[in-house]
């Protein structure tokens, strides 16, 4: 039937701007990457005084792909959640196509042909960006690296492997849309009959992801242990808790689910016990798997910059002890560049995060306009919807940010302990050194002001939209 | 004008209005001099403009009766929800004037608008009347608590005895999806009396509900007019339910077609068909 208008509409629907959006982020960053890595190596090639030119391409190129591949990912995790929660706001209308005959599967395929359609766009619409950005970043290296090292070297921007991130992207949102999509199967043809209330706080479990995700932790916990007691004699160690801290990172991403959702309801306790802060608190539970997802990208993103950080500021104190009290200052700056740009290489990731943080939490706004109407109804004034869903954004972000700093914290020192516990140096006990962890209060600042942004932006429009409910037309809706 | 015409009506605007405590003469029995809990005067509601305006209320004026049941009837699109719509403070007229006993609403601004829709006026609505996240009890408290205060002793007891006559007591801390739609209603109207206020504004109370599941319904909400003198305006189209009301106000076409005492089932479902018979 009307498939193209069908289309055309899904455009317009909340979720599609934002899945757009990551899935480019995601496109560009895989451009510029492989600039940036393609153009060092052609540097560093044209350098006689470089030996193994290979090792370092080889090198230069894994790190890339750790980087991009990590910022995928959370944009997968963020698109099949903003795709979960789309298909659970149109639960009534999939029950409707499915009374009027349509199969579960062909509902199902129609939402994640939509998310090959808004990964394709997004993918385009970052290599164009991306390739863009990559003749400024040539530019910009260009200018910051020396002269002699830049004479000689020509680089041409344009080539086909550029289209490499862009396909995987493409391929990845659409693998992601039909994960977010499962939902589709389990809508009857019933629900769109029936006056269902609306199922929340559901008791979701996950035996096989729960045991999955401890055994890693545990695992991952006992091998960082591990590192840090190896560490102590040999700088071997970080390697051992290298593996430890991925496998229980891994563990705890996997396990989100079921971890965040606790997290969530100890920190929503700290609002206070008026109805609005109560209520704002309770939002974010309705759905924990949803509001699990929503949270563990911007973990991700906030932990690994943090990690970064620690352990590059943990570094520095201890090799600046080592050396009597001062660190060089050429090491102190290379040092600083280097945590500078890898920081904001992770960083993409909790952008993207980011997005999709804002994004759900207003379609899960918009979502509950019904309710929102009801409250109106009830006496729930202006400046108290406007709390309610401040309170809720705040809730949700500042939950992310803070996991991710903590365990930020954590991994970073355990990357600085077992990498310099070896070292001799000032806090000498019997032979090793004891790392203290070091936080760059500064970054920490930087994270929380970013918090605070997000936080803001992710209740603007939400907020605008609950303070222009009108409780009659709420009410009347269906 | 209206002023000494209404001048019976208690002032409750004046007081913290849920802390009254209603007082039924016992003599004043005659409805026609019976205070108005609510009235409106001349009230116009349009929509659109040009050819495609519509005339949801077109010259409406009515009170309602305190310590009364009264049920509001009339086809869809008769303009029945949109003149309770204005009543209850959560629309606003086109022209025409609506009060709430002696306070005029249709001047006040929104934040004012909610905060006598908290304090003085209850809602029962079809259905999605409690909010998911909150417990039975904490929905019946919500008024209260979205005033930022926690119900005085006397409203604690009032709470007490509505939770009591209603049967929610072993139900208090469950949430609204482990509730059956008759006991989700039977929290509405807990929380719709819990206030005392001037006015409940009942909109389909029995609409979602099985035949026994609105029996129950209709009969808490009568009980309530009759044990506590509330007033309540309910909105139906259901014969049966408008049945149970003191007086039986007819719509049709945004006007108020008839206006009746007590009716049997059966006399208001004659009406209707005679109405609808005229219509056509």
């Amino acid at each position: 039937m009307s498939a193209s208008t069908g289309a055309a509409a899904s455009w317009r629907e909340r979720g599609t701007g934002a899945s757009v959006l990551v899935a480019g982020i995601s496109s560009a960053f895989g451009v510029l990457i492989l600039t940036g890595v393609g153009y060092l190596t052609a540097i560093i090639s044209a350098d006689p005084t470089v030996g193994d030119v290979r090792a370092v391409r080889y090198t230069l190129s894994i790190l890339g792909t750790v980087i991009l591949g990590v910022s995928v990912f959370v944009a997968a995790v963020v698109t099949a959640n903003t795709f979960a929660t789309i298909v659970a706001g149109r639960t009534r209308q999939i029950a409707l196509m499915r009374l009027i005959g349509s199969s579960a599967r062909t509902e199902r395929r129609r939402v994640a042909g939509r998310g090959l359609a808004v990964g394709a766009v997004g993918a385009a619409a970052g290599l164009v960006a991306g390739i863009g950005l990559s003749y400024v970043l040539v530019a910009v290296l260009r200018g910051y690296l020396s002269p002699e090292a830049v004479s000689g070297v020509t680089y041409r921007v344009l080539q086909p492997s550029l289209l490499l991130p862009a396909g995987v992207v493409v391929l990845t949102t659409w693998a992601a849309a039909w994960v977010g999509s499962r939902r589709v199967l389990t809508v009857t043809p019933l629900q769109a009959l029936a006056s269902s209330t609306d199922r929340t706080t559901a008791d979701v479990r996950h035996p096989v992801r729960t045991v999955i995700s401890f055994v890693a932790i545990g695992i991952g916990a006992a091998l960082l242990a591990a590192g840090i007691v190896v560490g102590l004699a040999d700088p071997g160690g970080m390697v051992v808790a290298f593996s430890g801290g991925v496998v229980s990172f891994t563990g705890i991403v996997v396990g989100s689910v079921v971890l965040m959702p606790p997290v969530l309801r100890l920190t929503g306790r700290a609002f206070g016990s008026g109805v609005t802060a109560r209520m704002a608190a309770q939002n974010a539970l309705r759905y924990p798997e949803r509001s699990a997802r929503m949270t563990i990208g911007v973990v991700i993103g906030v932990t690994l910059v943090t990690l970064l950080a620690v352990a590059s500021e943990s570094t520095k104190a201890v090799l600046a002890s080592a050396s009597g009290g001062t660190l060089d200052p050429a090491l102190d700056e290379a040092m600083n560049v280097t945590s500078a740009i890898m920081m904001s290489l992770v960083g993409v990731s909790a952008v993207i995060a980011a997005v999709g943080l804002v994004d759900l939490l207003t379609i899960g706004i918009v979502q509950r306009r019904r309710e929102l109407g009801l409250l109106r109804s009830l006496g729930l004034s202006r400046p108290q919807a406007n709390r309610m869903v401040l309170l809720e954004a705040t809730h949700v972000a500042f939950t992310a940010v803070v996991v991710g700093v903590l365990l930020g914290i954590g991994y970073g020192w355990a990357a600085a302990q077992s990498m310099l516990g070896s070292v001799v140096g000032a806090n000498v006990e019997e032979g090793h050194t004891l790392v203290l962890p070091a936080v760059p209060w500064l970054t920490v600042a930087v994270i929380a002001a970013a918090a605070a942004v997000l936080t803001l932006a992710a209740a603007a429009v939400p907020s605008r939209l609950a303070t222009r409910v009108s409780p009659v037309e709420a009410l009347a809706a269906t | 004008m209206y002023e000494g015409r209404y001048s019976r009506a208690m002032c409750r605007g004046c007081a913290v209005p849920s802390v009254e405590t209603m007082t039924t003469d016992p003599f004043d029995l005659d409805h026609d001099r019976a205070p108005l809990a609510a009235r409106v005067d001349g009230l116009f509601k349009t929509y659109g403009s040009g050819d495609g305006v519509v005339h949801a209320l077109d010259g409406v004026s009515i009170g309602i009766r305190r310590g009364e049941l009264t049920a509001i009837m009339g086809p869809s699109g008769s303009g029945k929800s949109t003149l309770m719509h204005i009543m209850a403070g959560l629309d606003r007229p086109t022209s025409g004037r609506a009060w709430l006993a002696d306070t005029e609403i249709t001047t006040l601004d929104d934040l004012a608008l909610t905060e006598l829709r908290r304090r003085r006026i209850g809602f029962v609505f079809q259905a999605f009347n409690l909010v998911p996240t909150l417990d039975a009890l904490d929905n019946i408290r919500l008024p209260f608590e979205l005033d930022g205060r926690r119900p005085t002793a006397e409203e604690a007891e009032r709470i007490e005895a509505i939770i009591e006559s209603l049967g929610l007591g072993e139900r208090l801390r469950h949430r609204p999806h482990q509730l059956s739609g008759g006991q989700q209603q039977r929290v509405a109207i807990a929380r719709a009396l819990a206030t005392q206020p001037d006015l409940v504004f009942a909109d389909e109370p029995t609409g979602n509900l099985d035949s026994r599941s609105g029996r129950e319904v209709l009969a808490l909400l009568a009980a309530a007019v009759r044990d506590r003198g509330q007033t309540i305006a309910m909105v139906t189209h259901d014969p049966v339910a408008a049945s149970h009301a003191d007086r039986v106000v007819f719509l049709a076409d945004g006007r108020i077609a008839a206006d009746k005492p007590r009716q049997s089932a059966e006399q208001i479902a004659a009406h209707m068909l005679a109405a609808d018979q005229v219509a056509a």
